[in-house]
């Protein structure tokens, strides 16, 4: 292997700027989360999705909310749509996998949910689909992204999008990480607070 | 940074001046400040994990790379949010893009069928260690990634896994819990963090970092 400790060190050391980095989305993530919260305290539910290591961190984010680490904090409903493989390859075979996640929003989502989607490099076609299925349907939109954004951040079908400004798409994913476990801990300081979910509150 | 009351003066429209905490300009105001040190927490603990584990994870890596070279593989495993940590290590090594070069690997929670199957018939706790006796072979990695250090069917899989000869890796947190106790493991990596959600992040990195040099190596 060559040198060990400075290798280490650079490969540690690119991670910094983009984990600070996190500090300066805290007012837009403050704003995701309140939005977030009002849906879930209307009997809105949560749709997450990605691709590859992104539809582990959908499986991750789901998890989190329905079964939280914390005792004492209240199961949401959450839902990855990665999770059913029959339904994966099956709408991927049918109409290709574009579709894969639009498909199961217009289906299994409702006006007042949230549809979350992650693309490390903002260029998921079919996470951008699905936004779009999701807004059709009248879903608030949240998107993690990274990069420059890609066509996601931009687009008129996303209502928040958090962009993590790396090209390395796993630097990006250990912000993501950070993001989505501050977003399930921060709706719950807003959704314990039904006061500041109610119309008249300030949004 | 922006003021949250420049970014949002709307929020502050039935808030007025030094109106009682517990107001949504308040809750907005404490919830930013709670996401910059989320942000400085696991900054800072990505540092530490680094002093302690720096030379460690380099011949961890060495010892993986070795095994790949020789046609040896990759099973990962864990429970709740890890186990989708597990099936991003197995995903990153089997299909990570670009010009990186893809490596066998196999996350034993995504078989629902068989997980399912063992659950039911003979117990959770043996769920990880029996896929271990189906799939393992001298010379393979059996990767399990807890934030306790506590889990008994990871516990399980791993003894599996010393008895078959197979180079064994483990990531916990807090001190370790009962893996840090288990006689042979041959790499762990504690996080020494009090929060579950700090802990998973920095374990993120820990098994990035490692491919990375893995990648490197190969």
């Amino acid at each position: 292997m060559p040198s060990a400790p400075g290798q280490m060190a650079r490969l540690f050391e690119k991670r910094e700027a983009p984990g600070r980095g996190l500090a300066n989305a805290a007012g837009e993530i403050a704003a995701t989360c309140h939005s977030m919260a009002i849906r879930f305290h209307r009997g809105g539910r949560l749709f997450t999705f990605g691709n590859g290591g992104a539809a582990t961190d959908a499986q991750h984010m789901a998890v989190e909310f329905v079964h939280p680490v914390i005792m004492g904090k209240q199961a949401l409903p959450a839902l990855s749509l990665t999770g059913d493989i029959a339904t994966l390859t099956g709408v991927g075979a049918a109409s290709g996998f574009g579709d894969v996640f639009a498909h199961q929003l217009r289906y299994l989502a409702q006006a007042g949910d949230i549809a979350l989607g992650v693309s490390p490099d903002g260029r998921c076609d079919n996470v951008l689909r699905g936004f779009e299925a999701a807004r059709h349907r009248g879903l608030l939109t949240v998107a993690l992204l990274g990069g420059d954004g890609g066509a996601i951040a931009p687009s008129p079908a996303v209502d928040h999008a958090l962009v993590v400004r790396s090209d390395d798409q796993r630097v990006v994913k250990e912000v993501h990480v950070t993001m989505y476990h501050v977003l399930w801990e921060l709706v719950h300081v807003f959704f314990e607070r039904p006061s500041v979910l109610v119309p008249g509150a300030g949004l | 940074m922006t003021e949250m009351r420049d970014l949002y003066p709307f929020l502050y429209s039935g808030d007025p001046g030094s109106g009682a905490g517990g107001g949504l300009g308040d809750v907005l105001d404490d919830v930013r400040r709670s996401t910059v040190d989320k942000a400085n927490e696991i900054v800072a603990l990505r540092r530490l994990v680094l002093e302690r584990d720096g030379a460690r994870m380099a011949s961890c890596a060495e010892r993986m790379a070795e095994v790949f070279r020789a046609g040896g593989r990759l099973f990962t495993f864990g429970n709740g949010g890890s186990s989708t940590d597990a099936q991003d290590v197995a995903a990153l090594f089997l299909n990570p893009g670009r010009d990186a070069r893809p490596l066998p690997a196999l996350a034993l929670t995504t078989d629902v069928a068989v997980v399912t199957a063992l659950s039911n018939d003979v117990g959770f706790e043996v769920a990880f260690a029996r896929q271990l006796a189906a799939f393992g072979r001298p010379g393979d990695i059996a990767f399990g990634l807890s934030t306790s250090g506590n889990s008994v069917n990871l516990i399980r899989a791993f003894e599996e896994a010393m008895r078959r000869g197979m180079l064994t890796v483990g990531m916990a947190g807090y001190t370790g819990g009962q893996m840090a106790g288990l006689e042979g493991l041959d790499h762990l990596f504690v996080v020494p963090s009090p929060s579950v959600h700090r802990i998973q992040e920095a374990q993120t990195t820990v098994f990035h970092v490692l491919w990375e040099l893995i990648q490197e190596a190969l």
